[in-house]
């Protein structure tokens, strides 16, 4: 048996007190394509940043051919052999091809040398087996050509492990077709080809073996042969039971608070209809890329719907600014805190009242601090948030507690429709408890809640009902507690049945 | 505990690079009256805000524009156009009392202008004012072509050169007005409030209901029609009108500004910091040219003032490790109950 190109030994990447990989160990060997799967947050871009420089390993090694290496940066790794693409090319869109694939090239004479540079451009694109003009810019070209041209840069760099973090995620069946030709081309040139994806059929389809991956930790590699989907998706959502929360009993009402009937936007989801209860818990499950949050954000306004039907309370609504919605008794409560939950240099309790402004201001639209501090104050004590100064900005504050700042900014607007965008990514059980706790008093309190999370068991935990979306509609819909962790990964990836495969 | 909790909220204050400022001033004027008789007379502290009264005027309204974390490089040529128009209006035959009031209206115009290119259109500030900082000056110039006009009514002058109220000129009572009103606007009501929030995070404002677009087109009409305002007094003050009304000025203005420990980054800063801003930096000149300096001297020392004012998080960050000790470690007592 030949040696491997790049190896990984007992791999560990700490952030802070979280492990993002342990103990991890893989092989790569040349001609042939290694298919890397994993839920979200199994660790898989942990993985691949520690192999290619952009996050050193807090222990372990890594070889290449047999030597051991350590990649300080992406310019390392790249001289090591070693480079990745990624599902958005980075191209840069004002240079031609030829210039985009010798940009990394800084071992050059410092004139360029035209005719040359072309020449070996072209070359290397019809290497690649397609047909592109190497003087056209970057910026006319698809991001399927794009990806072309980044794939040609890599190998102008005689790199011979390629890393595909889910390159097919935004393209066409056709340019796919095309972008597996490529990846096979390079294997049968020797390169060993890391390809992650979300899709399984691409993993049945092109690779010759499958590793999967489950929170930071190698659960399996196999020949792609001897594994069938549902082995796969076993393996990657296979937990012990500990971790997992209790379920509470539902406290749905009947009346339906919210329903959404074939709510459609060009390009981004299709077909989307639901209903959510007073005091109903429903989950929205599925991959990154799954359009989930764009459902969410036409809910509240922010990116509106192109067609369909939005009903609050059995009356038919528009909603096309998030004031609207706010008013309708919306509220959003957004993953990305930094971005676009709060506003860091404002003060707590400025924080807090800013969508209810209204709510505190007299006829002249001048604020009632006073009325503002004891609302803020009441959310200290409620939430818990651990500050002495209800005047400082919010940016003082830790993580979990600029958290819980965002939390009591949306819980002040009395929202009867809640929806939460990944409760509890990146925070430690603790804290997680405490923010279910607050999840299942409002519903207990008759608020329609809706949650967005890729966290499974949490999923499992909380949903009244699962509501499975992949690529752009609902895949399907399944109450909270008949469901099995298997039933909506099958779903979420659209993995076949044994039956359907035979 | 208590006690002590509430001497330090009683100078938490002083270390806010407000508080700095407030002590440079106090040191700018020991100093001045100790090198100068005159300094300290109420008809020297009127004359040396009499000589860039427009200016600070036009300060006012450019801290909200830059704590909306935008700019306006055209509100001197806004003031130049301004002016201009008024003395073209007047040599056409207009009366003076009907010209003043068509002006305003064309600042709003001119700023209404901006405001649909920044807020609907999405151009940013720094590209489209640089334009129509070009371009309104360019106005300007055309209209009076290469000569002044003069001979305005008495009234009109008057308004600029005469005491308007006690020993205080018209142009100074607009702008300790200015100053009260916009400093309620900003500290208390639900427009200030959201001022700072688009300037800090624009997204985060319109997640959270804010209309953006209205909030930024407000900031700029209101800073075209204030610098218009400007304009007018200025002529009023000179008495005559050029092309070259305020040109340049909008550097100065700025530099007040952001002196006054306004972030350039938007979401900080507030009216007190620009008012002891103006204050310094009119007291600086006044006593520098009361002792004799030169006015090159002059000059170097507001570099070193820019300088300074580009520094103001750095030097925040700097005050606050230096004298915020003793809060931090109130803090902690607090985690451990």
């Amino acid at each position: 048996m030949t040696n491997p190109i790049l190896e990984m030994r007992n791999v560990h990447k700490n952030f802070g007190k979280t492990a993002a990989l342990s103990n991890f160990s893989l092989a790569l060997y040349p001609g042939e394509i290694h298919a890397l799967v994993g839920e979200n947050g199994a660790g898989k871009s942990t993985l691949i940043k520690s192999m290619t420089g952009i996050h050193q390993p807090s222990s372990g090694e890594i070889f290449v051919d047999g030597k051991k290496c350590t990649f300080r940066s992406t310019q390392e790794s790249q001289a090591g052999g070693v480079a990745a693409i990624y599902q958005e090319p980075m191209v840069f869109p004002d240079l031609n091809i030829a210039e985009n694939i010798f940009i990394s090239h800084h071992d050059r004479p410092a004139f360029i040398n035209w005719k040359q540079m072309y020449d070996e451009a072209e070359k290397l694109v019809a290497r690649l087996g397609v047909n592109l003009d190497v003087h056209r810019a970057a910026s006319s070209l698809t991001l399927a050509e794009q990806q072309t041209v980044e794939i040609a840069r890599a190998i102008s760099l005689d790199v011979r492990v390629l890393i595909m973090d889910e390159p097919s995620a935004s393209l066409s069946n056709h340019e796919v077709e095309r972008l597996f030709g490529i990846a096979r081309s390079l294997r049968d040139q020797g390169v060993a080809v890391l390809y992650i994806s979300h899709r399984l059929e691409e993993v049945f389809e092109l690779s010759d073996k499958v590793t999967v991956m489950r929170d930071g930790e190698h659960i399996s590699t196999k020949p792609t042969a001897e594994v069938t989907h549902d082995t796969l998706v076993a393996e990657m959502v296979g937990r012990d039971m500990q971790g997992r929360f209790a379920r509470v009993p539902s406290v749905a009402t009947g009346e339906t608070m919210l329903s959404v009937k074939g709510l459609r936007k060009f390009g981004e989801f299709r077909d989307i209809s639901f209903e959510v209860q007073k005091g109903e818990i429903v989950c929205f499950s599925g991959l990154v890329g799954a359009k989930r949050t764009d459902v969410a954000l036409a809910l509240f306004g922010i990116e509106p719907a192109d067609e369909g039907q939005i009903e609050i309370d059995g009356k038919n609504v528009e909603i096309a600014t998030p004031k609207d919605a706010i008013e309708m008794g919306i509220a959003y409560v957004s993953e990305d805190r930094r971005k676009l939950g709060i506003a860091m240099e404002e003060s707590i309790t400025a924080n807090i009242t800013l969508p209810m402004l209204a709510r505190y201001a007299n006829k002249m639209g001048l604020i009632n601090t006073q009325l503002e501090h004891e609302d803020a104050q009441n959310y200290r004590e409620k939430l818990n948030i651990k500050t002495n100064d209800l005047d400082g900005a919010v940016g003082t504050l830790s993580g979990g507690n600029q958290q819980k700042v965002m939390l009591a900014k949306w819980l002040n607007t009395n929202p009867t429709i809640l929806i939460v965008d990944e409760p509890t990514r990146g925070i430690d059980v603790g804290a997680k408890a405490e923010v279910h706790q607050i999840i299942h008093d409002l519903a207990a309190a008759g608020v329609a809640i809706l949650i967005i999370s890729s966290d499974l068991p949490e999923v499992m935990s909380l949903a009244d009902k699962i509501i499975v979306m992949r690529e752009g509609h609902i895949a399907g819909i399944f109450a909270g507690e008949d469901a099995s962790e298997e039933q909506v990964m099958r779903l979420a990836v659209g993995a076949k049945t044994q039956e359907e495969v035979a | 505990m208590e006690a002590q909790s509430n001497i330090q909220r009683l100078f938490k204050p002083l270390i806010s690079w407000e508080g700095f400022l407030l002590f440079a001033l106090i040191l700018l004027f020991i100093g001045n009256s100790i090198s100068s008789p005159f300094f300290l007379t109420v008809n020297n502290q009127i004359n040396l805000f009499q000589l860039s009264i427009e200016k600070v005027i036009v300060a006012v309204i450019m801290t909200l524009v830059i704590i909306n974390a935008e700019i306006d490089l055209s509100v001197a040529s806004i003031m130049g156009l301004s002016a201009c128009a008024f003395g073209w209006l007047f040599q056409m035959g207009v009366p003076a009392a009907a010209a003043v009031p068509m002006v305003l209206v064309l600042g709003a115009i001119l700023g209404g202008f901006n405001a649909f290119w920044i807020a609907w259109v999405g151009i940013p500030s720094l590209v489209v004012t640089l334009a129509t900082m070009i371009a309104f000056r360019g106005m300007a110039r055309v209209l009076v072509e290469d000569r002044g006009i003069t001979d305005f009514p008495d009234w009109f002058d008057g308004l600029g050169q005469n005491p308007f109220v006690g020993p205080f000129p018209l142009a100074m009572i607009v702008f300790f007005l200015l100053v009260a009103i916009f400093y309620v606007i900003l500290q208390k009501s639900t427009f200030g409030r959201q001022v700072y929030f688009v300037g800090s995070n624009r997204e985060v404002a319109e997640f959270s209901g804010v209309n953006v677009r209205r909030v930024k087109a407000t900031i700029f009409i209101a800073s075209g029609l204030i610098s218009s305002l400007a304009g007018l007094l200025f002529a009023a003050r000179v008495g005559a009108v050029r092309g070259d009304v305020a040109l340049g000025f909008e550097l100065d203005i700025i530099t007040i500004v952001l002196l006054g420990g306004v972030s350039i980054f938007g979401g900080t800063g507030t009216m007190i910091g620009t008012l002891l801003s103006i204050l310094i930096v009119l007291n600086l000149r006044n006593g520098m040219a009361l002792s004799n300096i030169t006015g090159h001297i002059q000059t170097g020392v507001l570099g070193v003032l820019l300088i300074l004012s580009v520094m103001v998080p750095t030097i925040k960050q700097f005050l606050t490790k230096l004298f915020g000790a003793k809060i931090s470690g109130e803090q902690k007592e607090l985690k451990n109950e």
